[in-house]
C-alpha cells in the first residue's frame, strides 16, 4: 500500500495551484458580482492542458487520469467555485461521456478540441419532468434517413449557452424505457433546430451559466449516435459515476480553504484580549473541520485510484459527491461563523463560497439519489436482492 | 541554436518560517523548486525558441532530488536535462558546482547560448554566470531582461543604471536574466506527466566529466547564519517630515527593505 | 594620545606602501565610477578596507581603470594607501573585456590577498570572472565582512531569501586572492583627508585581444516597469480615506513609483474612487505579502489587517495616534501623510 502521489502530481498540483491563485482568484469575486462565465480562464487553462486533464495526451488531453483531474477540481474548488464548475461540466461529463463511449472516428472529430479546450461541452440529460428520475425524460429522437430528429427539451444544463458540443439522452424507443430506450447523441450547437431557452437566475455559482436548451426538429447524423444504440443510461450512469468523484474533489478544495481562512482570522482577530485562535471553541471547530477534509481527501483519492486502475467504483464516487457536499457546506458554514459578521458580509469570499456550496448537494444527482446508488450496491455488494 | 540553461534546485521559502527571536528556521515543508530567477533564465530560453526555434538543454548539480527540478524545466519546455551528481557533486560548493556545470557544457558542445540567473535566492550567489563566460572565453551580457535571436545575431535588453541598454553580440553567449525579468510561463499538463513518465534525464557523475575529488574540494565553509533582528511593532518615529523621512529611509536600508 | 591622529591633526600624512614581502598581500578595492565621479561604493569599500587592513597589517591598494589623477586623489583622501591609474583613453568608458584584462593581468602581477569590487552592475559582472581567471572563487552580494584573523580569511556574511537571514561564509584559507563584491549602502563612508597623501602609480596595459565583445547599441536612462500582481509585490504603497483627496493619493502613486514598487488601496480608497477594485487590499480584495508595505492614511480595521498579515515589513503614516493600524505597524508616524510623503520621496532621492 502506497498513499504518496506520485511525483508527476506533486508537479502537477503545484501548477495547478500556482494557477488558481494567479488566475482564477483575482477574477472570482467579479464573476460571481457580474454573473458572467470567465472565457478569459478558460483560454489560459486550455493552453495548460487544463481543459482535457483526465484524457490521453494523444486526443490532446494531459494525461493525467483521474488522479489528475481531482488534483485540479480540489485546487480550482480553493479559490472559485464557479470556474471549478465550468471546467467540471466541460470535462468531467460534457467530454467524458465521448471519451468513454465515443467511437474512434468520434474522439478526433470532438474529444479533440474538446480537450485542447478550442471547444466547450457541456452534458445534457435533466428535464423539467425527470431530474432524478433520469429514466423519466421526454425529449424524442426519431429515425429519418441518415439523421435523428430530437424534439424536447433540456433543463439546467450547466455551460448549455457557451458549449459547442453538447451530448445529449433522448428517448429512441419508448416502449423500452431506460433499459434499450435512451440513446446519447452528439449535437453540434450548430445543428438546425436547436437553441438556447432561459438562463437561470442563481443563488451561487453565478459565475457559470445554466441554461434551458431546445431542440426543434434538430436533425442529429446517426454516426453521431454515442455508445450502442439504445444504451444511452448505461452511458450516463457511467459518466456521471465517475464526474461525482471529482465533484468531491471540488468540495474538497473549499472545505479546505474556508478551514485555512478561518485560521488566519482566527489568529488576526482579537476578542476579550486574546486573539480568537487561543479559543477552545475555535480550536474544536477546526479540529472538527480537519479531520473531515482529511476523510475526504482519501475517499475522494482512493475513488480516483479506483478509476484510473479500472476497478468498480460507482459506490465510492457517490460517497465522494454526498460526503464531500456535505462536508464542504459544513465546513464553510462553520469557517463562516468564526468570521462573524465578516463572513456575512459580501467583501468577504466566505459568503460566495456559502452560496457557492450548496449547489454540490443538488446538481449531478441530489445527495438523496447518492443516498440510494450507496445503498443500492451495498445491497448487491452483500447478495441482498430488493425490488427497485 | 543550442541554448544550454543551468538551473540551480532550493528550498521553497513557501516551506519554511524564519524565526528572528529563536534565531532559527522552522521547516514546515520541506519542498523544493526551481531557484525563481533561473526560471526567468528559462523562459528568456524558451521564448527564443518559440519565435525562431531552438534546442534548450538543462543542467543541474546537487542531490539526487534535484531530479525533479530538471523534470520541470522538461515539462515547461527544455528538450533535455543532464543531472550531474554523485556523492562528491552532491556536496561541493558554488565553485565545484560551476566547474562540474562548465565541464558538462564541454561534454554537451557545440553550444550558442548558455542562459542562467543572475543570483541564487538560497546562498545570494551571483558568480555563476560570469565564470562560465570566463571559463570559455566568450562575451557575457549580464542583467538581461530580454533576449532575442535574428540572423544569427543575439540581441538583447539588459538593466543598466538606473534604466536599460540595448545590446548585440555574435553567439557564442553567456546571458544572466535579472531577477523578475519576466512572468516565467505555467508548465503544460501533458509536459509534466511525461516529464516522469516518458522523457529521460541523463545523469552524469564527477568521473564522467573528469573531475576528481580535489577539483570539488569546497573553497568555502560555513559559519553559521545570522537573522535580522526581532521584528517590534509599534515603534513611532517622531520629529519634523524631513526627520522622521530620514529615520525611515535609514531604517528600511538597514533592514534590507530597500536598497 | 595616539600618534597617528595627532599625525593626521597637525598636517600631511605621508603613506609610504613598501613593496616587499613574499606571496599575496595587501586588500584591493577595485574603484568604480558614476559619471565624473567616485561610486559611493568605492568610498565605503575603502573605509571597510582600513579596518581590514589594520587588523592584517597590509596596506589598501586601490585600482582606477580608465579614470584620472583627480579621482586617484580622491581615493588616497578616502583611505587608499596606493592607487594604480590605468590612464589608457581606450579604457575611458567602461566594457567588460578590457576591463578584465587590465585587472586580471595587475592583480597576476601584484598578487593581491584580498579583493573588493562593488555589487554593482559592473562590480557583478567582473568580480566572478576576475575569480575563475585567478583561479580563485568569490563571494557576492556580501552585507558584512569580518575577518578570521588566525587563517587571515574573510567571513563574509550573505543575504539570502531576499533577505530572510543571512548566510556567514568564509574563505578557506588556501583561496588567494579572495574576491568579494559589497552591497553599496552598507559600510559608512570614510573621513574624506585631503591632506592624506599617497603614490599615485600609472599603469598600462596590453589590449591586443580585449575588444570588447559586446556592442551597445542604445542606453535608456528611465527603466520601464510592468505592474506586478499584488499578491506578488515585493514592495507595496497603500492608500487610504486619510488621503484625503485625489491629489493626495497622487502622492501615494509617487511614493511608490520612488521604490518602484505597486500601489494599492484600501475599502476606503476603492469607495473614493481614486483605484480600482483589483488593487484593493483587505478581505475584500487582495492578500498580500510584500517585503515592505506602507500604509498611508489607513486606519488598519481588522478588515484590512487580514490582508497584510503576511506582510514583512509594515510601516504606517496615520494622523490619528490611536489608529489600530500603529499597533500592527513596525514603524509608525503619527503625521499628516500628505507632509510626510513628499520628505521620503526626497529622501529615498537623495
Amino acid at each position: 500500500m502506497d498513499f504518496t502521489f506520485p511525483k508527476e502530481y506533486e508537479l502537477f498540483r503545484r501548477m495547478v495551484r500556482e494557477f488558481a491563485e494567479n488566475e482564477v482568484r483575482p477574477l472570482a469575486k467579479k464573476i460571481d458580482a457580474e454573473h458572467r462565465v470567465p472565457f478569459e480562464t478558460i483560454k489560459k487553462a486550455a493552453k495548460l492542458g487544463l481543459m482535457g486533464v483526465p484524457f490521453p495526451r494523444k486526443y490532446g488531453g494531459s494525461g493525467a487520469g483521474e488522479t489528475g483531474y481531482c488534483i485540479l477540481m480540489e485546487e480550482l474548488g480553493k479559490v472559485c467555485t464557479s470556474t471549478a464548475t465550468v471546467i467540471g461540466a466541460h470535462t468531467g461529463i460534457g467530454a467524458m461521456a465521448i471519451y468513454l463511449d465515443g467511437t474512434e472516428e468520434q474522439k478526433e472529430k470532438y474529444l479533440k478540441p474538446l480537450a485542447s479546450g478550442e471547444k466547450i461541452a457541456a452534458f445534457a440529460l435533466t428535464e423539467a419532468q425527470a431530474g432524478s428520475d433520469a429514466a423519466a425524460i421526454k425529449t424524442r429522437a426519431v429515425r429519418d434517413g441518415d439523421y435523428y430528429v430530437l424534439n424536447g427539451s433540456k433543463c439546467f444544463i450547466t455551460n448549455g449557452d457557451i458549449a459547442d458540443i453538447i451530448t445529449v439522452m433522448a428517448v429512441t424507443d419508448p416502449s423500452l424505457g431506460a433499459r434499450g430506450g435512451v440513446t446519447a447523441f452528439i449535437v453540434e450547437k450548430e445543428f438546425p433546430g436547436f437553441s438556447i431557452g432561459t438562463l437561470e437566475n442563481k443563488m451561487g455559482i453565478r459565475g457559470s451559466s445554466t441554461a434551458e436548451l431546445i431542440f426543434e426538429d434538430c436533425p442529429v447524423p446517426k454516426e453521431n449516435v454515442l455508445g450502442q444504440f439504445g444504451a444511452g443510461f448505461i452511458t450516463f450512469m457511467k459518466t456521471l459515476d465517475i464526474g461525482r468523484a471529482s465533484l468531491g474533489a471540488a468540495c474538497l478544495g473549499g472545505a479546505q480553504a474556508a478551514m485555512e481562512a478561518a485560521m488566519k482570522w482566527a489568529k488576526a482577530r482579537t476578542q476579550f484580549g486574546v486573539p480568537l485562535a487561543q479559543k477552545q471553541s475555535v480550536h474544536f471547530a477546526i479540529a472538527d473541520m480537519a479531520t473531515e477534509i482529511e476523510a475526504l481527501r482519501s475517499l475522494v483519492y482512493r475513488t480516483a485510484w479506483l478509476i484510473d486502475t479500472g476497478q468498480p467504483h460507482i459506490k465510492e464516487a457517490a460517497m465522494c459527491k454526498l460526503y464531500g457536499s456535505e462536508v464542504a457546506s459544513r465546513c464553510i458554514n462553520r469557517a463562516l461563523q468564526i468570521f462573524g459578521g465578516m463572513g456575512y458580509s459580501r467583501e468577504f469570499w466566505m459568503e460566495r463560497a456559502f452560496r457557492d456550496a450548496r449547489i454540490a448537494e443538488i446538481f449531478e444527482g441530489t445527495n438523496e439519489i447518492q443516498r440510494i446508488v450507496i445503498a443500492s450496491n451495498l445491497f448487491r455488494e452483500l447478495g441482498l436482492r430488493i425490488a427497485p | 541554436m543550442r541554448i544550454i540553461v543551468p538551473i540551480r534546485q532550493i528550498l521553497d521559502p513557501r516551506g519554511f518560517t524564519v524565526s528572528r527571536r529563536h534565531e532559527r528556521i522552522f521547516v514546515n515543508r520541506e519542498e523544493y523548486i526551481i531557484n525563481p530567477n533561473d526560471k526567468n533564465a528559462l523562459e528568456v530560453a524558451l521564448r527564443i525558441k518559440d519565435t525562431g526555434g531552438a534546442e534548450v538543454i538543462a543542467v543541474a548539480v546537487g542531490k539526487p532530488r534535484v531530479d525533479d527540478a530538471l523534470r520541470e524545466a522538461m515539462a515547461l519546455g527544455a528538450d533535455a536535462a543532464y543531472l550531474l551528481t554523485d556523492e562528491a557533486l552532491a556536496q561541493t560548493d558554488a565553485a565545484g558546482a560551476a566547474k562540474a556545470l562548465a565541464k558538462a557544457i564541454e561534454k554537451i558542445g557545440d553550444f550558442d547560448l548558455i542562459i542562467t540567473g543572475q543570483e541564487t535566492l538560497d546562498t545570494g550567489d551571483a558568480q555563476l554566470g560570469p565564470w562560465l563566460a570566463e571559463y570559455f572565453g566568450i562575451a557575457q551580457v549580464t542583467n538581461v531582461r530580454e533576449a532575442t535571436v535574428s540572423d544569427g545575431a543575439l540581441r538583447a535588453k539588459r538593466d543598466w543604471g538606473t534604466g536599460y541598454a540595448e545590446v548585440e553580440a555574435a553567439p557564442p553567449v553567456l546571458l544572466t536574466v535579472a531577477p523578475g525579468a519576466n512572468k516565467p510561463r505555467y508548465p503544460h499538463g501533458g509536459r509534466i506527466m511525461a516529464a516522469y513518465r516518458e522523457w529521460e534525464v541523463t545523469t552524469w557523475g564527477a568521473e564522467a566529466l573528469g573531475l576528481d575529488a580535489a577539483d570539488l574540494e569546497p573553497l568555502t565553509e560555513g559559519r553559521g547564519r545570522t537573522f535580522p533582528p526581532e521584528r517590534t511593532l509599534g515603534e513611532r518615529l517622531t520629529g519634523s517630515p524631513q526627520d522622521v523621512a530620514a529615520d525611515l529611509v535609514q531604517q528600511l536600508r538597514l533592514q534590507h527593505v530597500i536598497k | 594620545m595616539d600618534l597617528d591622529y595627532l599625525q593626521m591633526l597637525m598636517g600631511e600624512e605621508e603613506v609610504v606602501v613598501e613593496e616587499e614581502g613574499e606571496g599575496y598581500r595587501n586588500i584591493w578595492v577595485v574603484a568604480e565610477r558614476v559619471g565624473d565621479e567616485l561610486a559611493p561604493v568605492t568610498l565605503e569599500m575603502l573605509n571597510q578596507a582600513q579596518q581590514l587592513a589594520s587588523t592584517l597589517g597590509a596596506y589598501v591598494m586601490a585600482v582606477l581603470v580608465g579614470g584620472d589623477e583627480t579621482l586617484a586623489q580622491e581615493l588616497i583622501y578616502h583611505g587608499a594607501d596606493k592607487v594604480f591609474l590605468f590612464d589608457d583613453p581606450a579604457l575611458k568608458d567602461y566594457a567588460l573585456e578590457p576591463y578584465i584584462k587590465a585587472l586580471g593581468d595587475l592583480f597576476a602581477e601584484k598578487m593581491p590577498e584580498i579583493v573588493l569590487c562593488g555589487a554593482t552592475d559592473v562590480g557583478g559582472e567582473l568580480a566572478p570572472r576576475l575569480a575563475r581567471r585567478l583561479d580563485a572563487v568569490a563571494l557576492t552580494n556580501c552585507t558584512g565582512l569580518t575577518l578570521d584573523a588566525s587563517q587571515r580569511t574573510l567571513v563574509c556574511t550573505m543575504p539570502v531569501y531576499d533577505g530572510e537571514y543571512s548566510e556567514v561564509v568564509a574563505f578557506s584559507p588556501e583561496v588567494h586572492p579572495q574576491i568579494v563584491t559589497v552591497q553599496p549602502g552598507v559600510f559608512g563612508l570614510p573621513y574624506r583627508d585631503e591632506y592624506r597623501s599617497a603614490e599615485v602609480e600609472t599603469v598600462a596595459v596590453d589590449l591586443d585581444g580585449a575588444q570588447p565583445r559586446v556592442k551597445v547599441l542604445n542606453v535608456v536612462a528611465e527603466a520601464e516597469r510592468e505592474p506586478v500582481p499584488l499578491p506578488k509585490a515585493r514592495i507595496i504603497v497603500s492608500a487610504g480615506r486619510g488621503m484625503g483627496d485625489a491629489e493626495g493619493f497622487a502622492l501615494v502613486e509617487q511614493l511608490a513609483a520612488a521604490l518602484s514598487g505597486e500601489v494599492a488601496g484600501s475599502r476606503g480608497a476603492v469607495d473614493e474612487g481614486w483605484i480600482d477594485e483589483e488593487k484593493q487590499v483587505g478581505m475584500g480584495g487582495a492578500t498580500v505579502r510584500p517585503d515592505l508595505y506602507i500604509a498611508c492614511g489607513i486606519s488598519g480595521a481588522i478588515q484590512h489587517y487580514f490582508g497584510i498579515q503576511d506582510a514583512k515589513f509594515v510601516v504606517a503614516i496615520n494622523r490619528d495616534e490611536n489608529a489600530p493600524i500603529f499597533k500592527v505597524a513596525d514603524v509608525g508616524i503619527v503625521a499628516d501623510a500628505k507632509e510626510v510623503i513628499p520628505a521620503i520621496i526626497e529622501a529615498l532621492e537623495a
